[in-house]
Formats: C-alpha cells, structure tokens, sequence
C-alpha cells in the first residue's frame, strides 16, 4: 500500500512536470516589437490624416471640374465632373471606416453623405428664386447637399444640355461647400490646426482633457470604428436595397457606385488594420501579431475574403439585387465573418493584452 | 428496512421545507457593482458605448432592435417621397440621430441641422388632462424649421452671460446662465411660457419603465425622512388614454416609451404614425392638406419603440479604486443619494424576459424634486411645477464625453462640467451643494472620480 500510494504521488508529480514542461507558459505579450501607442500614432499619421489630406484635394478638383461645367455646359465637362466626383467619393468612403472623433463631433459626416436626398426639396429649390450662393447652400438641411445632391444633378440630367442654369449653379456651389467641408475635416486632424491626432498620440498620459484617458480605449475606438462600417455595408447598405427589391434605396443608384462605395468602405477598414494609405506604418496588425500570430493571420484573411468577395458581383448593384442574390449574401456573408472576429477576437485581445 | 422509510420520509420532509424556503435578496455585498443595467449590461467605454442591445435579447428580438436602429437613423425628407416621406411641414429635426447623436445627450442649439435644443410652450392654465395648455397657432412645441414655402414658427434666439467663482480653496469654476428668447414668431403671440429642452440619452429606458410604480412611490416616502421632497408626475398617456405615472423627459411628462417616440416622431420631425395620426401644424397656415397620414408604418414605429426600449447600459469603471470607493461614500454622506437613488428591483415581466427582474443602478428616483430658481423654467408641465425637475439618471455619466465631444449636462445643456452641473443644483439639492462646496479639494475630486465611474 505504501509503495503503491508513493508511487501514484512520484507518479504524480512526474506528470505535473511533464506538463509543465511541454507547455509554453502563457505570458501576455509586452507588444516590445510595437507599442500600442506607436500603433496610434501611426494610424492618425499615416492613416487618417493623409486620407483626409487626399480627400480635400480631390474635393477641390471636383470644384474645379463643376465650376468649369458651370462655365461652359459641355458632354466632356460633364465626363469631368462625374469622374471628379468618383474620384472624390473614394476617399471618402475609405475615411467611412473609421468614422469616430471631428468627423463624428462636428457632423462633417452627414454634413456630406446624408441619404436619401430630399427630391422634393430640391426640385422646390431649383423651382423658386431662392439664391444659390455657397453662404445659401451651407444654411440648406442635410439632404439638400453633399456627394448624394451633386450626384443627383450630376449623373441625373443624361447629358450637358440637360442642365438648367440653377442646376450648374447649384452643383458649383454644392461642390465649394464639399470642398469647404473637407478642409475643415482635414484641418481637425492636423497636427498644425485643430490636433484631434494630438488626442491618439497622447492618449493615456494622463491629462483630464483628453479624449482617451487610456490607449485600450483610444484603440477600441478604432476597432469599434472598423466593426461599425462592416454592419452598416452588410446589414443596411447592402440588405435594404436587396429585401426590399428596390433598387431605389441603393446607396448611390444615380450613379451607380454603390459597389464601389462598399468595397471601399471595407478597404477603410483594411487600412485602419494594416497602417496604410498611400504608405505603410506601425499597424495594428503588426501588434496583434507579436501575441497571437494566428488571430492576425484570421484577421488579413478575412479582410482580404471580404474585398474579393465584390469581385463577385458584376455590373451595378442595382441590377445585382435582382439578379446576383447569391453573391450579394457571399459577401455580406464575408464582412459579418469579418465583424465578427472584430466584435470578439480582435476586442478581447485589445482588452487583454494592451494594460492602459 | 423501517430506518430505510425513516431516512427517505426525512429526507423528502428536508426536501419539502427547502423548496417551500422564500427566495432572499442576493446580498448587495456580493454583486458585482459595474453592472449598472443587470444583465442588461454592455462592457464598451467607446462612442458607441450607448448604442448596444441588451445581450440577453432572443434572435428574434434582436433583428426587430435593428430594424428600430436602422429606423432611428433615417433622414425623412418632404412629401411626396418614395423613401422616408412625410417630414414637416415644419418640424426640429430630420432624424431621431440628429438629436440623440450616437444615443446620447445632444447639443445644446437651435435651428442648426445638428441641434438638439427643442422649446416646449404653453400658456397658463391646463388643458383637459391637466397637461401644459397649448398655445394657439402653435401648440406645445416650437418648431423652428420648415419645409421651402412654409413658415417657421419662429427662431430660438439662446444667449449666455458667464459668472466666475470659486470654492474656499481656491479652485474657480465658471458657471454660464442661459437666456432664451423667440424671434421671427410667424404670429404674434405674447404671454408664452418656454422651456428649453435638450435631447437626453436614450439607453436604459427599458429597464426604467419596466420599475413597479409601488417602488418609485415608496421612494418618494423615503426621500420626505431625509429631508427631500420627491413626487410623481401622472400625466396623460395619449396611446393608452389614461392618467398614468409620468417616467420619461427632463419633468417626466411622458408615461411611456411608446409615448415619448411616438410623440418626437410627430412634434419633432412631422411624421404621423397610429398613435399620433395628426400633423404638428394641423389647423396652421403652414398644414400641408396631403392625405397620407399616418406617414410612419406602425412596424416602424414599434420597431423604434423596441429598439430605444432595449438600449443597454453601459458597465461602470474602476468600481474597486480606492478614490471611487471614498467618492462613493462622499456621495452618499452628503445626501446626493437622496434623489439619485441608486438601486431598483423591475418587475417579473414573463412577456419580456430581459427585463424581468433585474437589479439595476440607475441613479434616479423618477420623481419630481423642487431644484431651486436657478434652474426653473417656471412653466408647469401636469403635476411638476416650475421650479421641479425629474432626477435625471446618473448612469453612463461618466461616458457622455466618449460618446459625444464635447460633453454638456442638465436638461439644456448649461453645464460644461460636472462641477458645473453640481453648482447649479438648489432647491432640494442646495444642502447637498453646500457641502459639496464644504469639501477638500480632494474630496471634492473623489467624488467627481465616482460620478465619473459611473
């Protein structure tokens, strides 16, 4: 019995230390390799601000090009302008991934991208003798300006000759206080004007004036953000158009950019993750890699499942909810995957491993 | 054999008296204080730290909250529309998120397209119900936008002077005094009373509503021992046609959730639904004689109901930092507790498991208390009189800054702080403020810390 009872404790122990000695201990990860406040202070430097720096431009190209078809009401300015307006709108549905700070502060957002336009509104300002002045046009409601009026007057009219006078001037002015917008957006982030990048850099120091009294939150806020655009592209930008069988509540249907507008709004989301537009930083993928490598690779998967995933859907969306259901569901399919790690994983990791 | 029939008739007899046992109070000692809505808690300190469903909602509950979610941020436009027709004529707002950006307190202006500031108006006397006395030619409520061609009621003029003090160590606030006046009326009227009002939270309404009113009338009696004079307001609930215990809004003059969205929804952007099927502006130059009333699919509008109705709340911070803990106490020592009542039981609710039964923290008794002349309004709303307010619930409080930047507090907005927000406390609440303001510097930041973990 003594032997027998020795012999399950030496028995015993042995396991014990076999297996702690075959397991890795499981240390949180210091981040050494990137410091959560490297990961912020790259995401505004390389992220935000040049996004939003991009954005401005392109919103003064598209001035430009209105103005110009103002002037002279030619098919090819028309070409110009709607181009100009494309090119402006990618940006800024990439921006839409991480919609939190001034953006959201200040109404920039529906400022610009309120839906749906208010049509009657608009045929009834068109039709009176009301001024059109950018002065007037920045006193006017959320649904009588931004991308989604420009679009209407733009891409709406067939050809040049199809535009009244009140419309050149309404869309010239639409597009002055887009651009007016953008420089204020842009001007909120820069380091030089109103600093909110100062709120992600400082985050966590301590000061009773910032925004982020912790980096975990400063960081949550970007996940939250990311999270935030993949329910709103799968669950109400793509959905309502598709259950409803209306083409009519696509987001961009004058124009036909919807799908574009999404994909766009997912890569928002890949570059708040990998630290890049344009150039690369510190990124968040970056920092979840050094703890859990696996989760990191999840994550660049399913962002890149998601975005490939609308290389399924041809033609507009407009016709795709009648006649591409199955690969619309795929890449809604894809982005709640996507949400999903982002809601859980990539939270959970962030609430774990990043201590202030 | 028999000490085998004596052993299970004993056993079945412990049985018995253990399953007829009363079920007893979870000791308070034991709960976990960060859960300030139960289980209806949400653990997020971002922006949209306001915005979760409760998690306990079935699958089935949950697609219609997101239906009412999706609702809440539609922008309506003029009649005749294909999408969200029907706003105005003349109208505050064009979307519930207008206001209640990211579910949270809005922005103390008028007229801007991002303002939360509404003007409530009435003459005096009462109406039929005891409710406010509208004011002809523009009811209840100012509405200080219109569609192109329509008039106005008029535009809210708000202007502040801006006093300095200090507490006796030194430490200086500045408190700022609100003044409203009304121009470009598009009739004249004089005599009005106004109240400012501003877009409160919306998270946590359902677990409020689901309160037995024998317990917020039992507070009412515990207040009067400590010196406070807390009273219901019953009001009149149009939806339900009766006289019922008043819960929601800055002098809780609505009786229900159903109520107040139904009520924003007509008073506020224009749009008629069952329960409100008549235009804001009906009888006013400014009708619009369309008949597409209601304008508002009832599913809609009980899909928003739904969706505000299961707001969670988000967890309290830091519960166990020994700062908070002496603010905690500080709270209670001065008398704040008093009105901002911090515990409440809902009832079993077998229709709605969520919020049956929950233990839950919203720092508000739900009453009326005398707040002083500073903050009155001097217009009566029902049974609240001009100097009283509604306890306004103190939870999330500590988030308002994450949620929308900057943060403003009280039922217009006045304080910028929560210094601020004390300071201007009277009436009931001037012992309390006094020895606040008795308080060490760090005392005094101990039990900011506390609200601030709330």
């Amino acid at each position: 019995m003594v032997i027998c009872r020795a012999g399950t404790v030496v028995l015993g122990l042995s396991l014990w230390f076999a297996s702690g000695c075959t397991r890795t201990p499981p240390t949180a990860p210091t981040g050494s390799e990137v410091a959560p406040q490297e990961v912020l202070t790259d995401f505004a430097a390389t992220v935000v601000n040049p996004n939003y720096q991009d954005l401005q431009v392109k919103s003064a190209t598209l001035y430009a090009a209105v103005a110009q078809l103002d002037s002279v009401a030619s098919d090819a300015n028309l070409v110009i302008a709607q181009n100009a307006w494309r090119a402006a709108r990618d940006p800024w549905e990439m921006a839409e991934g991480y919609l939190f700070g001034p953006i959201e502060d200040f109404n920039y957002d529906p400022s610009v991208d309120t839906w749906p336009l208010d049509r009657t509104e608009l045929d009834s300002l068109l039709a009176s003798a009301n001024p059109l002045n950018v002065s007037d046009i920045d006193l006017l409601p959320y649904s009588l300006k931004g991308f989604h009026a420009l679009e209407y007057l733009l891409f709406g009219s067939g050809n040049a000759a199809g535009l009244t006078s009140r419309e050149k001037q309404y869309a010239a002015s639409l597009a002055e206080s887009m651009m007016n917008t953008f420089t204020a957006l842009r001007n909120s982030w820069d380091p030089q004007g109103g600093n909110f990048t100062g709120q992600l850099v400082n985050a966590g120091t301590g000061s009773d004036t910032l925004r982020f009294h912790t980096r975990k939150a400063a960081l949550l806020a970007i996940v939250g953000a990311m999270s935030g655009i993949c329910s709103e592209v799968a669950d109400e930008k793509m959905e309502d158009p598709l259950v409803h069988r209306d083409s009519t509540l696509s987001e961009s249907s004058v124009s036909h950019n919807s799908t574009r507008d999404f994909r766009n709004n997912i890569t928002g989301v890949s570059n708040a993750y990998l630290c890049h537009y344009q150039t690369n930083g510190r990124s968040l993928s970056e920092f979840v890699s050094v703890g859990n490598a696996s989760l990191d690779a999840r994550l660049r998967s399913l962002i890149a499942a998601a975005l490939a995933s609308f290389d399924n859907i041809s033609g507009d969306y407009e016709q795709a909810i009648f006649t591409q259901q199955v690969q619309i569901h795929n890449t809604q399919a894809a982005i709640h995957s996507l949400k999903d790690a982002l809601d859980n994983d990539l939270t959970i990791f962030i609430q774990t491993n990043v201590q202030n | 054999m028999t000490t085998f029939r004596v052993c299970i008739t004993a056993g079945v007899s412990a049985l018995l008296i253990q399953a007829c046992r009363e079920p007893q109070p979870f000791p308070d000692d034991q709960r976990d204080q960060r859960l300030s809505g139960g289980a209806n808690t949400v653990f997020d300190v971002s922006a949209e730290s306001f915005g979760h469903p409760f998690p306990t909602l079935s699958g089935h509950d949950l697609k219609i909250h997101e239906l009412g979610d999706t609702q809440f941020d539609q922008t309506f436009v003029a009649a005749p529309a294909p999408v969200n027709s029907g706003l105005g004529p003349i109208y505050n707002n064009v979307s519930c998120s207008s206001c209640h950006h990211n579910d949270g307190i809005g922005i103390p202006t008028a007229g801007d397209p991002q303002s939360a500031l509404l003007i409530r108006l009435s003459l005096p006397g009462a109406d039929a119900h005891g409710g406010p006395l509208p004011v002809p030619g523009y009811g209840n409520q100012l509405q200080d936008k219109a569609v192109l061609g329509k008039s106005p009621e008029g535009k809210v003029i708000i202007s502040y002077t801006y006093q300095k003090y200090s507490f006796a160590d030194g430490e200086s606030f500045e408190l700022r005094t609100p003044s409203y006046s009304l121009v470009n009326l598009y009739l004249p009227q004089g005599g009005m009373l106004i109240s400012p009002r501003l877009a409160p939270p919306v998270f946590g309404l359902g677990l409020l509503e689901a309160v037995p009113e024998d317990e917020i009338l039992s507070l009412a009696t515990q207040g009067a021992q400590n010196g406070v004079n807390g009273r219901p307001n019953y009001v009149w609930n149009p939806v339900t046609q009766r006289t019922e215990l008043g819960r929601f809004g800055w002098k809780a003059s609505a009786a229900s959730i159903l109520e107040q969205v139904g009520l924003a929804y007509n008073q506020d952007m224009g749009i008629t639904s069952e329960y409100f099927p008549t235009e804001s502006c009906a009888g006013q130059s400014q009708f619009d004689n369309l008949s597409d009333d209601p304008e508002l699919a009832d599913s809609l509008l009980v899909a928003v109901k739904f969706y505000v109705q299961s707001l969670a709340v988000p967890a309290r911070r830091n519960v166990n930092d020994p700062t908070v803990l002496r603010g905690e106490t500080l709270f209670r020592q001065v008398g704040c507790a008093s009105c901002h009542s911090e515990t409440m039981i809902t009832a079993v609710n077998v229709a709605f498991p969520a919020v049956s039964k929950q233990t839950i923290h919203p720092f508000t008794d739900l009453l009326l208390h005398d707040m002083g002349a500073g903050l009155a309004d001097n217009r009566p709303d029902f049974q609240a009189n001009g100097q009283e307010w509604r306890t306004a619930p103190l939870w999330g409080l500590g988030l308002f800054a994450s949620v929308n930047y900057p943060p403003y507090y009280l039922h217009d907005g006045r304080a910028r702080t929560l210094i601020e927000a004390i300071e201007w406390h009277g009436g009931e609440a001037a012992h309390a403020k006094g020895l606040f303001e008795q308080m060490s510097k760090s005392d005094r930041e101990a039990l900011l810390a506390f609200l601030m973990s709330l």
